[in-house]
């Protein structure tokens, strides 16, 4: 990435990415955060905790909050700040989440004979990155915000 | 096209039955992984060792299908163990708590020796 010489504020750059809610398309969130991880000087194992967070909060969005309808987008930010990088993940809103969902930790001793073994997302991407929060947006979707921290 | 495939393939080495999976793991490997426990059970596998490879990408619903595995596990008092984990992934397994029902270990001849010390112990 260039830097613009010209710039007296911190840079602060921005990408976009606008997803259909059909599974598999949170591999393209997934890879763009962990390209810029990356580059901006994560080390590997903190990837690899963005790329499981990124792909949980998109999974989500478009399982449970567009509710897989294909036509319903899924809007993934990505600002790269020089300390930190920021995904925030917003859905439609087809389905909102249950706030008890955002605190619950997950037991697999309580799970082994449930037939729903699900529920692990939401608490991954608490204990996988450095500051989350669950909220709802203006347009009324879900929104998830994540921060990662560049240590120097 | 991003639905990526899944590969599974069944092996027996000194006596464990060795479940390959190359790819990721995720909602769509569901009837693949469950379909290939099932036929090594029905051959009367007693040691069953997940061998993972290649895997970039295990989310929480391949880890709900792996828990799926945990409780058949026990039900048909099988031993289960995993192997070939990334640093990343054996620490989602420790964190989910799958590593109380399955030994992680980091290749497949250390997961054979340590099924062979678990059965002579």
């Amino acid at each position: 990435m260039s830097n613009n010489k010209s710039e007296t504020k911190p840079l602060e750059k921005i990408i976009e990415l606008r997803l259909p809610s059909r599974l598999g398309y949170e591999r393209v969130a997934m890879d763009t955060a962990s390209s810029l991880a990356r580059r901006m000087g994560f080390q590997g194992d903190r990837v690899d905790a963005l790329k499981t967070a990124v792909s949980e909060a998109v999974t989500n969005a478009i399982e449970h909050g567009n509710q897989h309808d294909a036509a319903m987008k899924v809007v993934v930010l990505l600002t790269v700040r020089d300390d930190e990088l920021i995904v925030s993940v917003a859905d439609q809103g087809r389905q909102l989440l249950d706030q008890n969902n955002v605190t619950r930790t997950p037991h697999i001793e309580d799970i082994l004979d449930k037939s729903d073994k699900g529920g692990w997302g939401i608490w991954l991407i608490r204990e996988l990155v450095d500051e989350v929060e669950f909220t709802t947006a203006p347009t009324g979707g879900n929104q998830v915000r994540m921060v990662i921290h560049l240590e120097r | 096209m991003l639905e990526d495939e899944l590969n599974v393939g069944i092996r027996q080495r000194e006596g464990v039955a060795i479940i390959d999976l190359m790819g990721d793991v995720t909602t769509f490997a569901e009837e693949k992984i469950n379909s290939a426990y099932r036929e090594v059970t029905e051959g009367g596998a007693r040691y069953v060792l997940l061998n993972f490879r290649q895997n970039d990408y295990i989310n929480s619903a391949g880890i709900a299908i792996l828990i799926g595995i945990v409780t058949e596990v026990n039900r048909n008092n099988q031993k289960l163990a995993v192997s070939g984990l990334s640093q990343h992934f054996q620490k989602i397994f420790r964190m989910v708590g799958l590593a109380q029902y399955a030994e992680i270990y980091q290749d497949e001849d250390e997961a054979l020796q340590g099924f062979k010390s678990a059965t002579t112990a």
